[in-house]
């Protein structure tokens, strides 16, 4: 039953937030900041991932398919499992690992050192101030960092099936195009628009729940990144089945 | 009533407030019985008490940051658990409060958590107006010049002073103090107290302190309120409570301690030892 309170707790989160955002416009300027911070925070690692994932991806499909002789069909395999699925959830993934960490253990030291009643008691609402901008950036950010998943899965994956498994990088290239098109890329900016949403809740939630001290900041953080990663995964099959199924 | 300020009303005023939290093991743990208390305007009020009597509970509850179970919290007419958001917002900007550790933004230089409220319920005042108010307040708590340092290279007692800088930088009716002296040395302790004393006469405001410091406590306050139990053991003047017959009051004060006479405003200290 445990869950289901947490679940109604969320709730309320969410429609405070909403509460402390009605008719008031975000803090000034600290959108941006945080845009910038979630953005060079995650893109290293973001880069990273995408291009190991890229180049298995061309490994993995030039092996599967070149048994059935269709090995030309990598771009296609890229495309398909690539860019439509994997590139926004690994997007999301990593911003939960940087970001989303990040906004859960830093609001979970505030509340520890009563910097969340601080701003409290100075009229300020720690909602407004602190989860708004953070969502607002993340919402900015998510597309963005998804459409260097997408570029960057692709580009690794060309490179290792031109230049280690000898396939026609042009070829590879027009079976990439074909196999998707702008609807597919804007599917893949809905999907991160929403894991950037989820995300944020999510890590915001669990900060401003925590318990107080180290166990309680180490435990926030934990759970922001599982529980953001784990319902990013299962909204991207939920939201393959709209778009797709 | 609840939604309109009384400016003629006391600045806070508990009726009947009690509180309880769940406990683990399924109970509840009564934290504040039945507290009914007026702190008066102008005037030093302490709230006094050993550890877990419920007085830290007691100023989350005169700032809103809890609701009382029963009974009401009053802060200038307005109850706070019924007064809607604005409202409450509108009463806290009237008031300061200095946290136990300060509750500074570590992000922010020493001069921006000053000027943190100013920036954001003042925006009528200029960036200079506002750097001289900050300025004005750091000498106020005697740490001039500290503007640009980050708070991670402060002290204990410069954090509390600065928080103390925070609290009274929009010259607030209120100010309530957590535990001004927990977690520093004698020495520094003593410096928080004068500048407290030296605060009240120069601001003539009205000032709450939590407190288990007793010495720090009877040098500072006009009023005590000693909490055991979640109940109001005895509150009146600072001579009339250190003179209770309550075997508590005296247990929790000290015997030893050479206290003021009754309608003497004289400091209380701790025997010369050796």
């Amino acid at each position: 039953m445990s869950w289901l309170a947490t679940l109604g707790r969320f709730a309320g989160f969410c429609f405070d937030l909403a509460r402390a955002n009605t008719f008031r416009m975000p803090p000034p300027g600290r959108t941006m900041e945080e845009a910038y911070r979630i953005g060079v925070q995650s893109l290293p690692v973001l880069l990273l991932i995408s291009v190991f994932v890229g180049t298995n991806l061309s490994l993995q499909g030039y092996a599967a398919f070149t048994p059935l002789g269709g090995q030309r069909l990598v771009g296609m395999f890229v495309a398909l499992a690539g860019v439509r699925e994997l590139a926004p959830i690994i997007a999301a993934t990593m911003v939960a690992a940087k970001a989303g960490t990040e906004m859960a253990s830093q609001i979970a030291v505030m509340r520890t050192r009563e910097q969340v009643d601080a701003l409290e008691v100075m009229a300020i609402n720690p909602l407004w101030w602190l989860v708004t901008p953070r969502l607002l950036a993340i919402v900015l950010v998510m597309p963005a960092l998804t459409v260097v998943a997408i570029f960057t899965t692709i580009a690794s994956s060309w490179l290792v099936a031109t230049a280690q498994l000898g396939l026609n990088g042009t070829e590879f290239l027009d079976f990439v195009r074909t196999s998707i098109d702008a609807k597919d890329l804007l599917a893949c900016e809905l999907k991160g628009m929403i894991f950037g949403v989820v995300i944020c809740l999510v890590s915001c939630f669990c900060g401003f729940t925590s318990a107080k001290g180290p166990e309680g900041v180490g435990q926030a953080t934990n759970s922001a990144v599982v529980i953001a990663s784990v319902s990013c995964v299962t909204l991207n099959f939920l939201l393959s089945q709209v778009l797709y199924g | 009533m609840a939604d309109r300020i009384d400016e003629d009303a006391p600045p806070i005023e508990l009726r009947g407030v009690s509180k309880r939290f769940p406990t683990s093991g399924g109970g509840h743990l009564v934290v504040l019985d039945d507290v009914s208390l007026t702190m008066p305007r102008g005037q030093t009020t302490a709230v006094i008490g050993p550890s877990g009597t419920g007085k830290s509970v007691l100023l989350k509850h005169i700032v809103g940051l809890l609701r009382p179970d029963a009974g009401e919290v009053r802060v200038f007419g307005v109850d706070m658990a019924r007064a809607s958001e604005a409202m409450v917002y509108t009463v806290r900007r009237r008031i300061g409060m200095l946290f136990q550790d300060g509750a500074l933004f570590d992000s922010l230089s020493t001069g921006d958590n000053i000027a943190f409220p100013l920036d954001r319920h003042r925006p009528e005042l200029s960036t200079r107006q506002k750097r001289e108010r900050v300025e004005q307040v750091l000498e106020m708590v005697e740490l001039p010049g500290l503007y640009d340092r980050p708070t991670a290279a402060l002290s204990g007692g410069q954090r509390k002073r600065v928080g103390l800088a925070r609290a009274i930088v929009m010259e607030p009716e209120v100010v309530l103090f957590d535990e001004p002296n927990s977690g520093l040395d004698p020495m520094t302790s003593d410096a928080i107290d004068q500048l407290i004393v030296g605060m009240k006469e120069k601001l003539h405001i009205t000032f709450v302190v939590i407190s288990h410091d007793i010495v720090g406590t009877l040098n500072v306050a006009d009023r005590i309120c000693m909490l055991y139990g979640g109940k109001v053991v005895a509150s009146g003047t600072t001579a009339e409570v250190t003179h209770s017959d309550h075997p508590m009051v005296r247990r929790f004060l000290g015997r030893n301690l050479v206290l003021p006479e009754p309608g003497d405003p004289g400091v209380a200290t701790l025997p010369h030892i050796g």
